[in-house]
Protein backbone atom coordinates (compact mmCIF):
# COMPACT_ATOMS: atom_id res chain seq x y z
CA UNK A 1 0.00 0.00 0.00
CA UNK A 2 1.11 3.84 -0.56
CA UNK A 3 1.82 5.18 1.65
CA UNK A 4 -0.89 8.17 1.20
CA UNK A 5 -3.99 6.55 -0.22
CA UNK A 6 -6.76 8.11 -1.25
CA UNK A 7 -10.02 6.16 -2.50
CA UNK A 8 -13.17 7.96 -3.74
CA UNK A 9 -12.97 10.75 -1.70
CA UNK A 10 -15.93 13.12 -2.10
CA UNK A 11 -16.72 16.75 0.11
CA UNK A 12 -18.72 19.45 -0.69
CA UNK A 13 -19.25 23.39 -0.22
CA UNK A 14 -23.27 23.19 0.75
CA UNK A 15 -24.67 21.72 -1.63
CA UNK A 16 -22.21 22.21 -4.46
CA UNK A 17 -20.05 19.55 -4.68
CA UNK A 18 -16.13 20.33 -4.89
CA UNK A 19 -14.49 16.96 -4.61
CA UNK A 20 -16.07 13.76 -6.43
CA UNK A 21 -14.39 10.52 -5.63
CA UNK A 22 -10.93 11.01 -6.00
CA UNK A 23 -8.36 8.53 -6.28
CA UNK A 24 -4.83 9.63 -5.65
CA UNK A 25 -1.84 7.44 -3.93
CA UNK A 26 1.84 9.13 -2.89
CA UNK A 27 4.44 6.73 -2.47
CA UNK A 28 7.43 7.41 0.28
CA UNK A 29 9.55 9.76 -1.00
CA UNK A 30 7.70 10.66 -3.80
CA UNK A 31 6.52 14.64 -5.00
CA UNK A 32 3.21 14.11 -7.17
CA UNK A 33 1.42 17.65 -8.15
CA UNK A 34 -2.09 18.59 -8.59
CA UNK A 35 -3.04 20.59 -11.87
CA UNK A 36 -5.85 22.48 -13.18
CA UNK A 37 -8.16 25.08 -13.57
CA UNK A 38 -9.37 27.07 -10.66
CA UNK A 39 -12.32 25.19 -8.91
CA UNK A 40 -11.45 21.93 -9.69
CA UNK A 41 -10.91 21.00 -6.10
CA UNK A 42 -6.97 20.59 -5.88
CA UNK A 43 -6.96 23.09 -2.62
CA UNK A 44 -10.06 21.90 -0.82
CA UNK A 45 -8.32 17.98 -1.42
CA UNK A 46 -5.62 19.24 0.53
CA UNK A 47 -7.95 20.80 3.06
CA UNK A 48 -9.63 17.65 3.56
CA UNK A 49 -6.59 15.40 4.16
CA UNK A 50 -5.34 17.48 6.87
CA UNK A 51 -8.88 17.95 8.13
CA UNK A 52 -9.74 21.40 7.85
CA UNK A 53 -12.58 19.96 5.92
CA UNK A 54 -14.67 17.07 6.61
CA UNK A 55 -15.20 14.53 3.62
CA UNK A 56 -18.61 13.09 3.23
CA UNK A 57 -17.62 9.93 1.51
CA UNK A 58 -14.22 7.97 0.66
CA UNK A 59 -11.39 6.83 2.43
CA UNK A 60 -7.73 8.22 3.41
CA UNK A 61 -5.10 6.50 3.97
CA UNK A 62 -1.89 7.25 5.51
CA UNK A 63 1.23 4.87 6.72
CA UNK A 64 -1.10 2.17 6.60
CA UNK A 65 -3.47 3.77 9.25
CA UNK A 66 -7.27 4.79 7.81
CA UNK A 67 -7.52 8.42 9.14
CA UNK A 68 -11.13 9.23 10.75
CA UNK A 69 -12.12 12.77 10.28
CA UNK A 70 -14.27 12.91 13.32
CA UNK A 71 -12.16 11.24 15.76
CA UNK A 72 -9.93 13.38 17.49
CA UNK A 73 -7.09 10.79 18.25
CA UNK A 74 -7.17 9.88 14.53
CA UNK A 75 -6.80 13.06 13.50
CA UNK A 76 -3.79 13.79 15.51
CA UNK A 77 -2.45 10.74 14.72
CA UNK A 78 -2.09 11.70 11.01
CA UNK A 79 -1.36 15.31 11.81
CA UNK A 80 1.49 13.73 13.53
CA UNK A 81 2.85 12.66 9.96
CA UNK A 82 1.91 15.46 7.42
CA UNK A 83 2.86 19.36 7.48
CA UNK A 84 1.20 21.54 5.23
CA UNK A 85 2.47 24.85 3.65
CA UNK A 86 -0.55 27.36 3.04
CA UNK A 87 -1.03 29.96 -0.29
CA UNK A 88 -0.89 32.73 2.59
CA UNK A 89 1.86 31.59 4.65
CA UNK A 90 -0.41 31.38 7.78
CA UNK A 91 2.33 32.57 10.10
CA UNK A 92 1.35 33.44 13.52
CA UNK A 93 1.75 37.41 13.55
CA UNK A 94 2.40 37.43 17.47
CA UNK A 95 5.76 35.47 17.30
CA UNK A 96 9.35 35.64 16.23
CA UNK A 97 10.32 33.64 13.29
CA UNK A 98 11.99 31.20 15.50
CA UNK A 99 9.00 31.00 17.69
CA UNK A 100 6.67 30.56 14.68
CA UNK A 101 8.95 27.19 13.34
CA UNK A 102 9.72 26.01 17.11
CA UNK A 103 6.22 26.28 19.11
CA UNK A 104 4.25 23.40 17.75
CA UNK A 105 7.48 21.05 17.94
CA UNK A 106 7.87 22.21 22.03
CA UNK A 107 4.74 23.07 22.93
CA UNK A 108 2.74 20.43 21.32
CA UNK A 109 4.86 17.56 20.08
CA UNK A 110 6.92 18.10 23.49
CA UNK A 111 10.59 17.90 22.29
CA UNK A 112 13.47 19.07 23.60
CA UNK A 113 13.23 22.71 23.27
CA UNK A 114 17.26 23.51 22.91
CA UNK A 115 17.14 20.57 20.29
CA UNK A 116 14.22 21.99 18.62
CA UNK A 117 15.85 25.40 18.49
CA UNK A 118 18.76 24.28 17.11
CA UNK A 119 17.15 22.40 14.01
CA UNK A 120 14.80 25.41 13.84
CA UNK A 121 18.01 27.58 13.30
CA UNK A 122 19.55 25.40 10.83
CA UNK A 123 16.49 25.11 8.81
CA UNK A 124 16.06 28.75 9.04
CA UNK A 125 19.59 28.85 7.51
CA UNK A 126 18.81 26.22 4.70
CA UNK A 127 16.10 28.93 3.60
CA UNK A 128 18.72 31.86 3.54
CA UNK A 129 16.70 33.42 6.83
CA UNK A 130 19.27 32.42 9.23
CA UNK A 131 19.49 35.90 10.02
CA UNK A 132 16.16 36.93 10.88
CA UNK A 133 15.30 34.61 13.94
CA UNK A 134 14.27 37.33 16.55
CA UNK A 135 12.45 39.27 13.92
CA UNK A 136 8.38 39.46 13.46
CA UNK A 137 6.46 37.91 10.45
CA UNK A 138 5.32 41.76 9.30
CA UNK A 139 9.13 43.05 9.29
CA UNK A 140 9.38 40.40 6.26
CA UNK A 141 8.53 39.88 2.46
CA UNK A 142 5.81 37.34 1.00
CA UNK A 143 8.82 35.05 -0.12
CA UNK A 144 11.07 35.57 3.44
CA UNK A 145 7.40 34.20 4.73
CA UNK A 146 7.09 31.72 2.85
CA UNK A 147 9.92 30.29 3.38
CA UNK A 148 9.46 30.66 7.32
CA UNK A 149 6.57 28.86 6.82
CA UNK A 150 8.57 26.02 5.02
CA UNK A 151 11.03 25.82 7.61
CA UNK A 152 8.02 25.75 10.33
CA UNK A 153 6.04 22.76 8.57
CA UNK A 154 9.77 20.88 8.00
CA UNK A 155 10.95 21.56 11.79
CA UNK A 156 7.80 18.81 12.35
CA UNK A 157 9.77 16.54 10.71
CA UNK A 158 6.58 15.19 8.96
CA UNK A 159 6.51 12.20 6.34
CA UNK A 160 4.43 14.19 4.13
CA UNK A 161 4.73 17.71 3.15
CA UNK A 162 1.52 19.17 1.16
CA UNK A 163 2.12 22.44 -0.49
CA UNK A 164 -0.99 24.96 -1.28
CA UNK A 165 -0.03 27.10 -4.33
CA UNK A 166 2.61 28.59 -1.56
CA UNK A 167 3.83 31.26 -4.94
CA UNK A 168 0.50 32.18 -5.92
CA UNK A 169 0.46 35.20 -3.30
CA UNK A 170 3.86 36.39 -3.99
CA UNK A 171 5.59 38.67 -6.32
CA UNK A 172 7.29 37.22 -9.06
CA UNK A 173 10.75 38.10 -8.05
CA UNK A 174 10.12 36.15 -4.85
CA UNK A 175 8.76 33.08 -6.61
CA UNK A 176 11.89 31.59 -7.17
CA UNK A 177 13.36 31.90 -4.09
CA UNK A 178 10.42 29.67 -2.59
CA UNK A 179 10.98 26.99 -5.43
CA UNK A 180 14.46 26.94 -5.44
CA UNK A 181 13.77 26.03 -1.68
CA UNK A 182 11.08 23.23 -2.56
CA UNK A 183 13.62 21.98 -4.85
CA UNK A 184 16.12 21.16 -2.43
CA UNK A 185 13.61 19.51 -0.06
CA UNK A 186 12.78 17.30 -3.47
CA UNK A 187 16.14 15.95 -3.35
CA UNK A 188 15.84 15.11 0.35
CA UNK A 189 13.17 12.19 -0.25
CA UNK A 190 9.98 13.80 1.54
CA UNK A 191 7.26 12.86 0.15
CA UNK A 192 5.25 15.86 -1.24
CA UNK A 193 1.97 16.50 -2.63
CA UNK A 194 2.08 20.24 -4.54
CA UNK A 195 -0.48 22.07 -5.80
CA UNK A 196 1.04 24.88 -8.04
CA UNK A 197 0.54 27.12 -10.78
CA UNK A 198 4.04 26.74 -12.11
CA UNK A 199 3.68 24.25 -14.75
CA UNK A 200 7.49 24.63 -15.61
CA UNK A 201 8.44 23.94 -11.53
CA UNK A 202 5.80 21.03 -11.63
CA UNK A 203 6.93 19.62 -14.56
CA UNK A 204 11.00 19.57 -13.40
CA UNK A 205 10.43 18.74 -9.80
CA UNK A 206 7.28 15.86 -9.48
CA UNK A 207 7.91 12.21 -10.05
CA UNK A 208 3.86 12.08 -11.03
CA UNK A 209 1.84 14.35 -12.28
CA UNK A 210 -2.44 14.56 -11.24
CA UNK A 211 -4.69 16.77 -13.52
CA UNK A 212 -7.95 17.95 -11.87
CA UNK A 213 -11.14 18.83 -13.08
CA UNK A 214 -15.11 18.73 -11.74
CA UNK A 215 -13.29 17.24 -8.56
CA UNK A 216 -11.78 14.80 -9.96
CA UNK A 217 -8.55 13.54 -10.94
CA UNK A 218 -8.91 13.13 -15.21
CA UNK A 219 -5.53 11.94 -15.75
CA UNK A 220 -2.23 10.70 -13.95
CA UNK A 221 1.16 10.12 -14.88
CA UNK A 222 4.82 10.88 -15.42
CA UNK A 223 5.19 14.77 -15.60
CA UNK A 224 6.61 13.48 -19.82
CA UNK A 225 3.01 11.79 -20.38
CA UNK A 226 0.70 14.77 -19.42
CA UNK A 227 2.61 18.00 -21.06
CA UNK A 228 3.81 15.88 -24.26
CA UNK A 229 1.27 12.87 -24.16
CA UNK A 230 -1.69 13.25 -22.36
CA UNK A 231 -3.94 10.66 -22.61
CA UNK A 232 -7.58 12.83 -21.97
CA UNK A 233 -9.03 15.45 -24.26
CA UNK A 234 -9.39 17.65 -20.66
CA UNK A 235 -5.81 17.15 -19.90
CA UNK A 236 -4.90 18.29 -23.70
CA UNK A 237 -6.73 21.21 -23.79
CA UNK A 238 -5.82 22.39 -20.36
CA UNK A 239 -1.86 21.91 -21.06
CA UNK A 240 -2.39 23.21 -24.69
CA UNK A 241 -4.12 26.46 -23.06
CA UNK A 242 -1.74 27.01 -20.45
CA UNK A 243 1.33 26.51 -22.74
CA UNK A 244 -0.58 29.00 -25.30
CA UNK A 245 -0.07 31.03 -22.34
CA UNK A 246 3.29 30.90 -21.71
CA UNK A 247 4.15 28.59 -18.78
CA UNK B 1 -10.37 87.87 41.00
CA UNK B 2 -8.74 88.64 43.68
CA UNK B 3 -7.39 85.34 45.02
CA UNK B 4 -4.72 83.84 46.66
CA UNK B 5 -3.78 80.31 46.65
CA UNK B 6 -3.17 78.92 49.95
CA UNK B 7 -2.24 75.33 49.79
CA UNK B 8 -0.96 75.61 53.74
CA UNK B 9 -4.29 74.44 54.61
CA UNK B 10 -4.51 71.80 52.37
CA UNK B 11 -0.91 70.04 52.00
CA UNK B 12 -1.56 68.13 55.55
CA UNK B 13 -4.22 66.37 53.70
CA UNK B 14 -2.34 64.67 50.91
CA UNK B 15 -1.77 61.31 53.06
CA UNK B 16 -5.51 61.19 53.65
CA UNK B 17 -5.89 61.93 49.50
CA UNK B 18 -3.85 59.28 48.69
CA UNK B 19 -5.16 56.71 50.74
CA UNK B 20 -8.48 57.70 48.81
CA UNK B 21 -6.77 57.54 45.84
CA UNK B 22 -5.74 53.67 46.69
CA UNK B 23 -9.26 52.86 46.89
CA UNK B 24 -10.34 54.72 43.74
CA UNK B 25 -7.39 52.33 42.30
CA UNK B 26 -8.70 49.26 44.34
CA UNK B 27 -12.60 50.38 42.07
CA UNK B 28 -11.45 50.79 39.34
CA UNK B 29 -9.25 47.60 39.08
CA UNK B 30 -11.91 44.92 40.21
CA UNK B 31 -14.21 46.43 38.59
CA UNK B 32 -12.19 46.55 35.60
CA UNK B 33 -11.35 42.42 36.07
CA UNK B 34 -14.89 41.45 36.29
CA UNK B 35 -15.65 43.27 33.28
CA UNK B 36 -13.30 41.33 31.88
CA UNK B 37 -14.78 38.08 32.09
CA UNK B 38 -18.12 39.07 31.51
CA UNK B 39 -16.51 40.92 28.37
CA UNK B 40 -14.77 37.80 27.74
CA UNK B 41 -17.93 35.49 27.82
CA UNK B 42 -20.12 38.21 26.17
CA UNK B 43 -17.66 38.36 23.42
CA UNK B 44 -17.34 34.60 22.71
CA UNK B 45 -21.12 34.69 23.31
CA UNK B 46 -21.74 37.60 20.83
CA UNK B 47 -19.66 35.54 18.03
CA UNK B 48 -19.91 31.63 18.58
CA UNK B 49 -22.96 32.02 20.72
CA UNK B 50 -25.69 30.80 18.26
CA UNK B 51 -28.88 32.96 17.34
CA UNK B 52 -29.93 33.13 21.34
CA UNK B 53 -27.22 33.67 23.54
CA UNK B 54 -25.95 36.10 20.87
CA UNK B 55 -29.07 37.91 21.22
CA UNK B 56 -28.51 37.97 24.79
CA UNK B 57 -25.15 39.25 24.84
CA UNK B 58 -26.30 42.03 22.70
CA UNK B 59 -29.02 42.97 24.32
CA UNK B 60 -26.74 43.48 28.06
CA UNK B 61 -24.36 45.62 25.69
CA UNK B 62 -27.59 47.38 24.74
CA UNK B 63 -28.79 48.05 28.20
CA UNK B 64 -25.20 48.97 30.05
CA UNK B 65 -23.84 51.10 27.44
CA UNK B 66 -27.38 53.10 26.25
CA UNK B 67 -27.42 53.79 30.06
CA UNK B 68 -25.88 56.38 32.36
CA UNK B 69 -23.45 54.63 35.02
CA UNK B 70 -24.58 56.69 37.57
CA UNK B 71 -28.89 55.98 36.84
CA UNK B 72 -27.88 51.84 36.91
CA UNK B 73 -25.84 52.29 40.23
CA UNK B 74 -28.58 54.15 41.95
CA UNK B 75 -30.73 51.34 40.88
CA UNK B 76 -28.23 48.70 42.51
CA UNK B 77 -28.26 51.26 45.49
CA UNK B 78 -31.92 51.99 46.13
CA UNK B 79 -34.13 49.71 44.27
CA UNK B 80 -32.31 46.23 44.73
CA UNK B 81 -33.16 47.04 48.52
CA UNK B 82 -36.92 46.23 47.74
CA UNK B 83 -36.30 42.98 46.84
CA UNK B 84 -34.53 42.09 50.23
CA UNK B 85 -30.74 42.53 48.75
CA UNK B 86 -28.75 45.23 50.68
CA UNK B 87 -25.32 45.86 49.20
CA UNK B 88 -22.84 48.43 51.59
CA UNK B 89 -21.82 51.71 49.26
CA UNK B 90 -18.71 50.21 48.04
CA UNK B 91 -20.00 46.58 46.43
CA UNK B 92 -23.01 48.09 45.08
CA UNK B 93 -20.79 50.31 43.34
CA UNK B 94 -18.51 47.81 42.53
CA UNK B 95 -20.58 46.01 41.23
CA UNK B 96 -22.25 48.67 39.20
CA UNK B 97 -19.23 49.29 37.74
CA UNK B 98 -18.64 45.73 36.83
CA UNK B 99 -21.34 45.16 35.12
CA UNK B 100 -21.07 48.42 33.19
CA UNK B 101 -17.23 47.89 32.05
CA UNK B 102 -18.59 44.47 30.81
CA UNK B 103 -20.98 45.98 28.53
CA UNK B 104 -18.16 48.09 27.16
CA UNK B 105 -15.31 45.13 27.32
CA UNK B 106 -17.71 42.91 25.51
CA UNK B 107 -17.65 45.19 22.48
CA UNK B 108 -13.94 45.69 22.70
CA UNK B 109 -13.23 42.08 22.99
CA UNK B 110 -15.52 41.52 20.57
CA UNK B 111 -14.06 43.48 17.84
CA UNK B 112 -10.59 41.57 18.45
CA UNK B 113 -12.13 38.08 18.36
CA UNK B 114 -13.60 39.22 15.21
CA UNK B 115 -9.97 40.15 13.86
CA UNK B 116 -8.45 37.19 14.64
CA UNK B 117 -7.10 35.67 11.05
CA UNK B 118 -8.93 32.49 9.91
CA UNK B 119 -5.50 32.04 8.09
CA UNK B 120 -3.97 31.75 11.74
CA UNK B 121 -6.41 29.09 13.16
CA UNK B 122 -5.73 26.38 9.97
CA UNK B 123 -2.08 26.58 10.78
CA UNK B 124 -2.66 26.34 14.54
CA UNK B 125 -5.27 23.44 13.95
CA UNK B 126 -3.40 21.30 11.41
CA UNK B 127 -0.40 22.15 13.79
CA UNK B 128 -1.91 20.00 15.98
CA UNK B 129 -2.71 22.48 18.64
CA UNK B 130 -5.54 21.59 20.72
CA UNK B 131 -8.42 24.38 21.43
CA UNK B 132 -6.91 25.81 24.71
CA UNK B 133 -3.57 25.73 22.94
CA UNK B 134 -4.89 27.87 20.31
CA UNK B 135 -6.68 29.86 22.20
CA UNK B 136 -3.69 30.69 24.79
CA UNK B 137 -0.77 30.78 22.00
CA UNK B 138 -2.77 32.50 19.14
CA UNK B 139 -6.27 33.86 19.53
CA UNK B 140 -5.65 35.91 23.32
CA UNK B 141 -1.83 37.38 22.19
CA UNK B 142 -3.62 38.71 18.71
CA UNK B 143 -6.71 39.54 21.09
CA UNK B 144 -4.73 41.47 23.20
CA UNK B 145 -2.49 43.56 20.48
CA UNK B 146 -5.46 44.54 18.92
CA UNK B 147 -7.85 45.87 21.70
CA UNK B 148 -5.02 47.27 24.06
CA UNK B 149 -5.12 50.92 22.94
CA UNK B 150 -9.16 50.60 23.59
CA UNK B 151 -9.05 48.87 26.68
CA UNK B 152 -6.30 51.49 27.80
CA UNK B 153 -8.74 53.93 27.65
CA UNK B 154 -11.64 52.04 29.11
CA UNK B 155 -9.54 51.55 32.32
CA UNK B 156 -8.75 55.53 31.89
CA UNK B 157 -12.78 56.57 31.97
CA UNK B 158 -13.22 53.89 34.66
CA UNK B 159 -10.83 55.27 36.86
CA UNK B 160 -12.14 58.65 36.39
CA UNK B 161 -15.39 57.10 36.89
CA UNK B 162 -15.34 56.11 40.18
CA UNK B 163 -15.40 59.32 41.97
CA UNK B 164 -19.14 58.90 41.08
CA UNK B 165 -18.80 56.90 44.53
CA UNK B 166 -18.67 59.51 46.73
CA UNK B 167 -22.19 60.49 45.83
CA UNK B 168 -22.94 56.89 47.42
CA UNK B 169 -20.27 57.58 50.47
CA UNK B 170 -17.45 55.61 49.59
CA UNK B 171 -14.39 57.81 50.87
CA UNK B 172 -12.46 57.34 47.94
CA UNK B 173 -10.13 60.22 46.18
CA UNK B 174 -12.97 62.35 45.15
CA UNK B 175 -14.80 61.81 48.78
CA UNK B 176 -12.27 62.36 50.77
CA UNK B 177 -11.79 66.05 48.59
CA UNK B 178 -15.46 66.80 49.97
CA UNK B 179 -14.82 65.90 53.19
CA UNK B 180 -11.91 68.42 53.70
CA UNK B 181 -13.56 70.70 51.62
CA UNK B 182 -16.35 70.61 54.28
CA UNK B 183 -14.05 71.30 56.93
CA UNK B 184 -11.53 74.09 55.29
CA UNK B 185 -13.90 75.48 52.27
CA UNK B 186 -10.27 75.82 50.33
CA UNK B 187 -12.23 74.32 47.11
CA UNK B 188 -9.88 75.74 44.52
CA UNK B 189 -6.56 74.44 46.09
CA UNK B 190 -8.42 70.90 47.30
CA UNK B 191 -10.29 70.26 43.62
CA UNK B 192 -6.79 71.33 41.83
CA UNK B 193 -4.71 68.56 43.95
CA UNK B 194 -6.99 66.23 43.95
CA UNK B 195 -7.19 66.79 39.90
CA UNK B 196 -3.59 66.27 39.87
CA UNK B 197 -3.77 63.47 42.23
CA UNK B 198 -6.06 61.64 39.41
CA UNK B 199 -3.91 62.54 36.74
CA UNK B 200 -0.86 61.15 38.31
CA UNK B 201 -3.02 57.95 38.82
CA UNK B 202 -4.21 57.75 35.25
CA UNK B 203 -0.59 58.45 33.95
CA UNK B 204 0.76 56.04 35.40
CA UNK B 205 -1.99 53.15 34.64
CA UNK B 206 -1.54 54.27 31.05
CA UNK B 207 2.02 53.62 30.94
CA UNK B 208 2.15 50.42 33.05
CA UNK B 209 -0.60 49.04 30.42
CA UNK B 210 1.27 50.59 27.39
CA UNK B 211 4.33 48.83 28.98
CA UNK B 212 2.73 45.60 28.70
CA UNK B 213 0.67 45.82 25.71
CA UNK B 214 4.44 47.10 23.96
CA UNK B 215 6.54 44.11 25.57
CA UNK B 216 3.81 41.36 25.75
CA UNK B 217 1.66 41.55 22.61
CA UNK B 218 3.78 44.02 20.85
CA UNK B 219 0.70 46.37 20.38
CA UNK B 220 1.38 49.72 18.74
CA UNK B 221 1.17 51.86 22.01
CA UNK B 222 2.58 55.32 22.65
CA UNK B 223 4.30 55.65 26.57
CA UNK B 224 3.91 58.94 27.67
Amino acid sequence: MSFLDIHDLGARYGSLRVLDGIDLSVEQGEVVSLIGPSGSGKSTLLKVITGLMKPDRGRVTLAGAAVDYSNRKSLKAARDRLAIVFQQYNLFGNMTVLRNVTVAPTTIKKRNRRQVEEKARELLDRVGLGDKLHVYPDQLSGGQQQRVAIARALCLEPEILLLDEVTSALDPERVSEVLDTIRLLAKDNIAMLIVSHEMSFVRDVSHRIAFMADGRVQEIGSPEQIFDNPQTDRTRDFVGRISRVGH
Amino acid sequence: MHYTLHFGQVTPEIPYLLWGALISLELSVMAFAGGMVIGMVGAIMRLRGGRWLSRLARWYVTFFTNTPQLVQIYFIFFALPEVGILLDPFPAVLLGMTLNAGGYLTEILRAGLASVHQQELDAAETLGMSHLQTLRYVILPHIFKVVMPAMTNQYILMTLGTSMAAIFGVEELTGRAFNINSTTFRSIEIFLLTGGIYVLVTLAATSLLALVGRYAFRARVRIL
